[in-house]
């Protein structure tokens, strides 16, 4: 392999109490992802999916195994190590879209650029709404925008801070086969102008099929698509 | 620092953060508004209670006061003045008479002024002149009825000792004449620079030398007051107005804690306002913490941004609280301006500071511990919402909440019973609550398989929302408590003030009555429609001998009671307000071997020359001797507008002796007339004129009920936001229920019947503690702070269930009423 790995999983596992004992939800997993290569993770409900997307991105943490992001070995750092990591590499595009209520669609976008302290934040944020063809929604609140609206929002937040590698949870899971469609459009078409890492989970065949590779967890396993 | 104003300004916007907002700009304002007012109001009232003692405090002694003192105190640019006060007989051809005489120096008084006249015994307020220097070196002012009683008039000159002083004005008023027993001849006022000439005062002559200081610098003058106590010698005394004159003090004192109860339960239901709102803004950001965690945020971050912004919005509503309780002392200060003619003085610096730190110290203990958890949420919850997060616990939120309660309470009332008495209560409001709650609840589980309809619906709402339903009934009876003991210690108060000063408390003491003179001033009592109170005989006598020693100098010089002569009795019955605390009396009284009659004694008087029960003591009433013995000791009310007597005997012992009478009597301003006519047929007789001393009580208590009134009404806003702020709080979830029904096809009469009686339920539960925790709460307060008599209120325990049933269903109707009027789709969209 002659292309440098963007996420890499060596044998992740993931393990909870229970009032029953020990559940395993994720079984050695390892995943080696390009940068600019596209990833769909399918699966049945309660396969792991999300808790791979999770551990992958470093919002959680493995029972054991280790990940590497964009060469930062996420396992040897605290939890304010990893959101410097993520701060710097990561994007999120959420089922449930995640924005925030009080805020207006430009604001929305802002926020992560804010974060970073992005004196550009303003423009950037209005730049990315108007690619996302919201241009003219900017000062609306998301209550007020329609669903495929506010994906594309969250979109747009997504791809401001220009992030290596996007994670994406079930991005047309509450949207409409048509406006699911677009959306779709929309996120692979930002991720080929911006060279983006994407890894996304999906029950969508048609999703999936759009990814450069796919792998299939059932019971905390990858059953296809094996490395 | 930029985000976080962005992150401010946007959640303000959103509506977030208004609530907590106006809940502490509401603290600030009334907290402010309040403490500056009462400062102002404090300050007034000291100098004008101060006008009737001449001074803001006075140092009396039998001795010149020290001479080093006068320099200090001009070097502090405090006012100083002198006067020296003894009997003397004045003269006037072959007329005499034993006059008071009080020798003053320039700039006397210091607080209030002489009122002087051209006419004798002057009404009419066109005939009066305020004096503003003193008499001239050679004149006098004299009391109107030393003109007949020496058959002269004005322009004629009266023999002092000596000198010779021409009688140029009458004197209608003057300060410090407020103890109607220090003396019995007509006032003389006269230079202190006509003193030695006069040549009455030689060494070993009684005189009371006062050296009068006052100062618009309180806090100063009080630090110079301090620094002169270990200075006194034990000849002299530092008198103030609370020694002074005990009614207005104390009234004085009543109404500063109650202002500053009103002031600390306003901020403390602002500061359960706060609590909530935190509580609830906190929930509502759990899944922002999250995105922003997701986003790259670390926890120090997370924590920076949301302390930032809560001290942002500490400083500015601080700030803008400041400004309104500013306009509102104002508003109330000119409103009394208006109503009363008073002006009141200007406000130290240390209620602004105090007020505008005591907004951030609401924040940082009610607010902050709310949102302390915020950090911790793991950003993972941004994948997996049913991620458990851990919440401030309520009890640690409750601990902190009362620890600030504390300490907000000792610094504004420097009161620690007042501070402990409102902590208990509100930790026994917390207990009764958590049990009554639990019970009631429990025995609403088992009703509610008996009812139909929506009182099923919402009964079964509360057992499942347990938790919530007990912080929210916990919020309501705190809130409910608070303003009922308002309400009622305000009541209470203003009551009992007016059963001290009722409208026809005897405003003037009739003294020295003759026993020659007494049918005729009956009759002319009577004829005048004038009600006397009893009659009583009064003799003077001096203490000589006690247990058979003679009273030493020493003694003498240190006690009061034993340097002049007392003012003595005798009575078979115990008046009202007079308590034996020891010993006995009259009716259980038996001489000892030693066959004496027996003396009750004043209890202060006993201590202060160290009585016991069953000591001899030998008076001395104008040379002729009586021995007796303690009977007993006696507490009495010197509010009681009545005479009063230091030693009162058995009857009969004072037979021998020939006594003048003395009696209070009512006079309506209309009448006072009556008192010349009554002074020119009986110039021997004293009047003591306290009818201005009870309306300056009466104008007191008027400040203060009306700043009180404004005061509850602000505390009362307060725990409308209170309740508003706990029924907001559960609103998205019951709306989400309202719209499930709704679009279920439940009835309107279902969906507002269970919202109502939900919210009738939690409001009469909490109505029931509340009323427990307000009995407990007034029950310290009477106890500890406020020394009332302790009294149940029937009333309120009916009062208080139905009127929290009623008001907190009512504002649950008008939070959840357009979720019956509203399409279901949108409500389920606008809940979710």
């Amino acid at each position: 392999m002659s292309a440098v790995a963007m996420v890499q999983a060596n044998s992740v596992t993931k393990q909870v109490n229970t009032q029953e004992g020990n559940l395993t939800i994720l079984h050695p997993v390892s995943i080696s992802v390009l940068a600019g290569e596209s990833l769909a993770i399918t699966g049945a409900s309660g396969s792991g999916k999300s808790t791979l997307l999770g551990i992958l991105a470093g919002l959680d943490v493995p029972s054991s195994g280790e990940v590497i992001l964009n060469g930062h070995n996420l396992s040897q750092l605290d939890e304010e190590g990893r959101a410097k990591v993520r701060a710097g590499n990561v994007g999120f595009i959420f089922q449930s879209f995640q924005l925030l209520p009080g805020l207006s669609a430009h604001e929305n976008v802002m926020l992560p650029l804010e974060l970073r302290g992005d004196k550009a934040a303003s423009s950037k944020a209005r730049e990315f709404l108007e690619r996302v063809g919201l241009a003219q929604r900017l000062h609306h609140y998301p209550q007020q925008l329609s669903g495929g609206e506010q994906q594309r929002v969250a979109i747009a937040r997504a791809f401001a801070s220009e992030p290596s590698v996007l994670f994406a949870d079930e991005p047309t899971g509450n949207l409409d086969s048509t406006t699911g469609a677009r959306i779709i459009e929309l996120l692979f078409e930002l991720n080929r102008a911006q060279g983006t890492t994407l890894i996304l989970i999906t029950h969508e065949e048609r999703l999936a099929q759009l990814c450069q590779r796919r792998i299939e967890l059932a019971a905390g396993a990858i059953v296809s698509g094996r490395e | 620092m930029m985000l976080a104003i962005n992150l401010l300004r946007r959640n303000w916007r959103s509506g977030e953060l208004k609530l907590l907002g106006f809940s502490l700009l509401l603290a600030v304002a009334v907290l402010s508004g309040i403490s500056i007012f009462t400062n102002r109001l404090e300050s007034t009232l000291i100098s004008e209670s101060n006008s009737v003692l001449g001074a803001d405090y006075i140092v009396r002694g039998s001795q010149p006061h020290n001479p080093n003192w006068p320099i200090a105190a001009a070097k502090e640019n405090i006012q100083q003045t002198q006067a020296a006060l003894f009997s003397s007989m004045v003269f006037a051809g072959d007329e005499m008479h034993l006059a008071s005489v009080k020798a003053v120096d320039t700039g006397y008084p210091l607080r209030g002024q002489f009122e002087i006249s051209r006419v004798p015994f002057a009404m009419n307020l066109a005939d009066i002149e305020i004096a503003k220097p003193i008499p001239a070196s050679g004149e006098a002012w004299v009391d109107s009825r030393l003109l007949p009683l020496l058959k002269i008039e004005l322009g004629d000159t009266v023999a002092v000792g000596e000198y010779e002083l021409k009688v140029t004005y009458v004197l209608i008023r003057e300060p410090d004449s407020a103890n109607p027993f220090s003396m019995t001849g007509a006032r003389l006022i006269m230079n202190i620079a006509d003193l030695e000439k006069t040549k009455v005062v030689q060494p070993g002559s009684r005189v009371d030398y006062q050296w009068l200081i006052a100062s618009d610098n309180i806090s100063q003058l009080k630090t110079f007051v301090d620094q002169l106590k270990p200075q006194l010698n034990k000849h002299q005394r530092l008198i103030d107005i609370n020694s002074a004159q005990e009614r207005v003090g104390r009234t004085l004192n009543t109404s500063r804690q109650f202002l500053l109860l009103s002031a600390v339960i306003a901020v403390l239901l602002a500061g359960v306002a706060i609590a909530i709102t935190a509580r609830q803004f906190s929930a509502r950001h759990t899944d922002q913490v999250a995105l922003m965690k997701s986003l790259g945020a670390g926890a120090t971050r997370i924590r920076t941004l949301y302390f930032s912004q809560l001290v942002l919005l500490g400083v500015i509503a601080s700030l803008i609280g400041l400004v309104f309780g500013e306009l509102l002392q104002r508003t109330v200060a000119t409103s009394l301006q208006q109503v009363y003619q008073i002006r009141l003085g200007d406000a130290s610096f240390y209620p602004y500071v105090l007020s505008f730190f005591s907004g951030l110290m609401c924040l940082v203990f009610f607010a902050l511990p709310a949102l302390w958890y915020l950090p911790t949420v793991p950003p993972l919850k941004i994948l997996r919402r049913e991620l458990a997060v851990n919440v401030t616990q309520v009890w640690m939120q409750a601990a902190l909440a009362l620890f600030a309660v504390l300490t907000l309470v000792i610094l504004f009332s420097r009161d620690l019973k007042l501070a402990l008495s409102i902590s208990g209560a509100l930790l026994a409001v917390i207990l009764v609550t958590i049990a009554a709650a639990y019970g009631l609840l429990a025995l609403s589980k088992k009703m509610v398989l008996r009812l139909g309809g929506f009182w099923r619906l919402a009964f079964a709402n509360l057992q499942r929302q347990r938790g919530q339903s007990l912080v929210q009934i916990l919020v309501f009876s705190i809130a409910i408590m608070l303003l009922f003991t308002l309400t009622i210690v305000r009541t209470s108060l203003i009551e009992e003030w007016k059963v001290q000063v009722p409208d026809d408390a005897p405003n003037h003491f009739l003294v020295n009555i003759p026993k020659a003179e007494l049918a005729q001033i009956q009759t002319m009592l009577e004829q005048n429609k004038v009600r006397p109170e009893p009659l009583y005989p009064m003799m003077r006598a001096r203490l000589t001998h006690i247990n058979g020693i003679e009273t030493t100098e020493e003694q003498r010089s240190s006690v009061n009671s034993l340097r002049r002569e007392l003012n003595v009795t005798w009575a078979d019955t115990l008046a009202a307000d007079n308590k034996v605390l020891e010993g006995v009396w009259w009716d259980k009284w038996q001489r000892s071997a030693a066959n004496l009659p027996g003396v009750s004694v004043e209890v202060d008087t006993a201590t202060e020359i160290g009585l016991k029960i069953g000591d001899k003591l030998q008076f001395s009433f104008g040379g002729l001797l009586l021995d007796a013995e303690v009977a007993s000791f006696r507490s009495l009310d010197w509010r009681s507008m009545r005479p009063n007597f230091y030693f009162i005997f058995e009857p009969g012992a004072l037979d021998a002796y020939s006594p003048t009478y003395i009696t209070s009597i009512y006079l309506p301003t209309q009448q006072k007339s009556f008192i010349n006519q009554l002074l020119l047929d009986h110039p021997t007789i004293l009047v003591m004129e306290l009818d201005r001393i009870i309306e300056q009580i009466r104008s007191i208590v008027n400040q203060v009920s009306d700043g009180v009134l404004l005061v509850l009404w602000l505390t009362l806003i307060g725990g409308c936001l209170v309740l508003l702020a706990a029924v907001m709080g559960s609103i998205a979830a019951r709306k989400q229920q309202a719209g499930l029904l709704r679009a279920l096809g439940s009835p309107r009469r279902l969906i507002v019947g269970s919202i109502c009686a939900e919210f009738a339920i939690l409001g009469f539960l909490a109505g029931l503690i509340a009323i427990i925790g307000t009995e407990i709460l007034l029950i310290s307060l009477q106890k500890f702070v406020l020394q009332t008599q302790i009294q149940p209120h029937y009333m309120y325990w009916l009062l208080s269930p139905l009127s929290g049933a009623v008001f907190v269903s009512a504002l649950g109707y008008i939070c959840c009423r357009h979720t019956v009027t509203t399409p279901p789709a949108v409500v389920l969209r606008e809940a979710a």
